[in-house]
């Protein structure tokens, strides 16, 4: 890499906090989205510059049996969070309708434009970078927004609609394995599906899109205004979605994390209005915890690059982009924003106090929700409240499969100055190293995710938040069910499918150009998502557009109760081998197509995904009735006329 | 400069392409009886489609037979030149070279760029698990699921998808397209006003894109 920058390196040995950062984000605690430029460094350092990157060597190829990324020393990296995005003024500026003329790919006009013009507007340009992902490693080539991994954080506030205009940057040629189309789906924005990333809607290279983000609460057609602040979510988060190379461009970096704030949750800790005051000023008291592995090459000594492997899964657990980093914490509660970017493998996270024993995390919000009462987690009391609960079964862990996210609080204020806890995962990574500090007994350096270094708080550094609330909200009712339905999650045959009860066979594969499931705006239905056609196979299933509530969980086809996790609103109902889930879904203020997939990468590429549509009024709804994705029909269609010609 | 390599289009597979690891490099016979490598001389650096049959299959292998006849005529003009087709017999056995020119033959299917290939039971069953079933071993020992499915390769973009060989043409031409060369800024800047075009009518008509 051509002169690396005296600056960059500032910027990065910034992330650490120090006083100086402090001061700046809590000077714009409250006020998330008008953080200036310049209160963050120069926007070079931030990703900006559009240098061309060399793409990697071809030499790193998955081997069978696979070979150990290189051996790295633990806790050399600090954990940061990453750099919030910063707003700009987009030219040409946004409108409703695409403009072609300025390379804007095709897209439907953007819904609710009139009601949710965009105060706030963002650049993101997927294109490719290098990012260091330890102190031992070469640069390593990835594909990311503005070139960065991971991707900058957008912080938004509920009432102010942002617009992201996604530019695909994206090298015409890579000898890697991703693929140069994008579509940029955000996980789980109550919007139109012109934005939502539809995995068919990918667009080419030097083409870009705006996708309009509301920031609303759903329930618009019903509250008006904003919707219902009983909606609220927070912890969002931005990936590609094209269709088959969905698996390949997020490991290659092409996600990122997506906060937004309300009054009950402003981003800061202040005593204001309405404010729950949880841990809240991002990157000092509250971060994503972004979870990925990778497997790397040797450090090339030609190119002084460390490759990552053009496969998924690895044998290194990655951190916000880093290797078992560590962390500094004052004695006081931090929020941690746990999101598992996959692209396969499910976590079982479990907090090792020093004494070798299992720690309390106390977890407020489930896939951006806040349950409507916290609840710890932990080995001891808590041990009934962990979603750990088949095998391997990990006491006092919080199971998160891909694109799940728990939002928890830990507080460090039992442990005196100089403790050491860990962040331990039940699978084991390559290290190579030992640890440089002594660990508490039973845990093993391999199943480290990261450490924290308890220090006392400076007098800087901003004081402890109240206790959690025992309420953090309230659900609105459920409305009464207009329709029941049901998806079966089949893997047989080597073939990963959404299959409906009726269709023959094994169901189709993803058909972008057909809804397999017609619903009429406004309605409200009961899904029953199913696992229990004999795969053995985990799902996280997500849902697109709206969040859901669960009402009936279920093992091997019988009732069971649903455990603690699963009780608030989610968008990913993780269906373990013979699960099902009953959940119930509004489908309201919007229209347009969306999609129900396992969220496991290789699942949904192989097309363990559908397509379903909200129609705006009956005849739309017959209209699409009629041109229903068939699977059995078009078969038999097919037979008829083969026995015509014969 | 090799002469040939002016006269003859070459195919460069893809940086990553998995290769021979992948795809194997099994010989196999046409239904004119010429060897071909499996990677080599049939994926490497080109466009395919590739289905699994067998000639006495009188089940829904001559429906895709079917199916794949008719998209071969719109995609006439890559057949053969950077597009292939290639059915895979599930019975070598059974199935001679002969035995696919006669079936070929029968349904007007022994087309240029269209092969019928068959080869050692042991090569077939392999590709067949390469192609078809990723890592999972041991799911893959009914013959009847084999039919319904095509596997869309472009080695050249280390692409590989999928489309359902019951699906409409229509979709199935739209998966192959997934996997199609890149096209240049001027072609893609022609798609993009037609689709546009169409989204708005459907906007207009449905109150949303449908893409039906």
């Amino acid at each position: 890499m051509p002169k690396k920058k005296a600056k960059d390196r500032q910027e990065e040995t910034e992330g650490t906090i120090s006083r100086r950062s402090v001061l700046k984000i809590g000077a714009a605690a409250g006020a998330a989205t008008v953080v200036a430029p310049h209160m963050l460094g120069s926007s070079k350092a931030l990703g900006f510059q559009d240098e061309v990157v060399a793409e990697p060597t071809v030499r790193c190829v998955n081997t069978t049996p696979a070979t150990p990324s290189p051996a790295h020393r633990p806790f050399i990296d600090n954990f940061t969070a990453p750099f919030p995005a910063i707003p700009t003024n987009l030219v040409p500026a946004p409108q409703e309708f695409q403009n072609a003329g300025a390379g804007e790919a095709p897209r439907a006009p953007h819904q609710r434009w009139a009601q949710f013009n965009p105060e706030v507007e963002y650049e993101m340009k997927a294109r490719a970078g290098l990012h260091k992902f330890h102190a031992d490693f070469g640069d390593t080539y990835i594909w990311g927004f503005n070139g960065k991994y991971p991707a900058p954080t957008v912080l938004n506030v509920y009432g102010h609609p942002s617009l992201v205009r996604f530019h695909n940057n994206l090298p015409a040629t890579t000898t890697t394995f991703g693929r140069n189309e994008i579509t940029i789906h955000l996980h789980n924005g109550h919007h139109g599906s012109e934005s939502d990333g539809f995995a068919g809607d990918f667009f080419p290279i030097n083409f870009w899109k705006d996708n309009l983000y509301p920031n609303c609460y759903a329930g618009l057609d019903a509250f008006g205004g904003n919707g219902d602040p009983r909606e609220k979510m927070g912890s969002f988060w931005f990936h590609d979605h094209r269709a088959e190379f969905t698996l390949n461009n997020n490991v290659l970096g092409l996600n990122g994390m997506f906060l937004v704030y309300d009054r009950t949750d402003p981003g800061h800790e202040l005593a204001t209005s309405g404010s729950l005051r949880l841990p809240g000023y991002y990157g000092v008291t509250d971060f994503p915890v972004i979870l990925v592995d990778h497997r790397f090459c040797a450090t090339d000594p030609v190119t002084g690059r460390t490759e990552m492997v053009n496969a998924a899964g690895g044998d290194k657990f990655i951190v916000n982009g880093k290797i078992q980093p560590k962390m500094t914490v004052r004695r006081r509660k931090y929020r941690f924003r746990f999101l598992n970017t996959g692209p396969t493998q499910t976590y079982d996270i479990s907090l090792i106090k020093p004494d070798g024993s299992v720690g309390t995390m106390t977890v407020i919000a489930t896939d951006a929700n806040f349950l409507e009462h916290p609840i710890p987690v932990d080995a001891g009391a808590n041990a009934g409240n962990s979603n750990s609960t088949t095998a391997p079964i990990v006491p006092g862990a919080i199971r998160v499969s891909v694109a799940e996210r728990f939002d928890v609080i830990i507080d460090f204020a039992a442990f005196p100055a100089g403790s050491k806890l860990y962040l331990k995962e039940n699978r084991a990574m390559f290290v190579g190293n030992p640890s440089p500090d002594p660990l508490p007994p039973g845990l093993a350096i391999e199943n480290v995710l990261m450490q924290f270094n308890v220090v006392n708080r400076e007098w800087w550094f901003p004081p402890d938040t109240p206790a959690i609330p025992s309420t953090l909200c309230t659900y609105p009712p459920l409305p009464a069910t207009d329709n029941t339905w049901e998806w079966q999650f089949v893997l047989a045959g080597g073939r990963f499918r959404v299959k409906r009860p009726f269709d023959a066979g094994l169901g189709c594969v993803f058909d972008p150009d057909h809804s397999a499931h017609c619903i009429l705006r406004g309605t409200t239905e009961e899904w029953l998502l199913n696992n229990n056609i004999a795969s053995g196979w985990t799902h996280p299933v997500h849902i697109h557009f709206e969040e859901f509530r669960t009402l009936k969980r279920f093992v091997n086809g019988v009732e069971v109760p649903v455990p603690p996790l699963h009780s608030g609103r989610k968008d990913v109902s993780r269906l373990e081998a013979g699960q099902g889930a009953l959940i119930k879904m509004q489908f309201r203020d919007y229209n347009g197509r969306y999609l129900i997939h396992c969220h496991n990468m290789a699942h949904e590429d192989n097309f363990m995904m559908v397509r379903w549509d909200i129609c705006p009024d009956a005849a739309s709804l017959a209209a699409c009735l009629a041109d229903q994705q068939v699977c059995q029909l078009e078969m038999e269609a097919k037979e008829r006329y083969r026995e015509e010609m014969a | 400069m090799d002469r040939r390599n002016l006269l003859t289009r070459v195919f460069e597979p893809h940086p990553a392409s998995p290769g021979t690891t992948r795809y194997t490099n099994a010989v196999l016979r046409t239904q004119d009886n010429e060897a071909v490598k499996f990677y080599d001389d049939l994926i490497r650096g080109k466009q395919c489609v590739v289905n699994f049959m067998y000639a006495e299959c009188h089940g829904s292998c001559p429906a895709v037979t079917q199916t794949l006849k008719s998209i071969y005529r719109t995609l006439q003009d890559r057949m053969g030149k950077d597009l292939f087709f290639y059915s895979i017999t599930i019975k070598p056995e059974n199935d001679t070279p002969a035995a696919l020119k006669h079936y070929a033959t029968m349904r007007n299917a022994d087309l240029p760029g269209w092969y019928f290939l068959t080869g050692d039971d042991y090569d077939l069953k392999t590709i067949r698990y390469r192609l078809f079933n990723m890592d999972h071993p041991g799911l893959d020992a009914d013959e009847a699921l084999h039919s319904g499915y095509l596997r869309i390769i472009n080695d050249a973009r280390n692409s590989w998808g999928m489309a359902q060989a019951f699906a409409s043409n229509k979709n199935i031409l739209n998966r192959i397209s997934w996997h199609n060369p890149p096209k240049t800024y001027a072609e893609n800047v022609i798609a993009n006003r037609i689709l546009q075009e169409k989204i708005m009518q459907d906007v207009k008509k449905f109150g949303y894109r449908r893409d039906v």
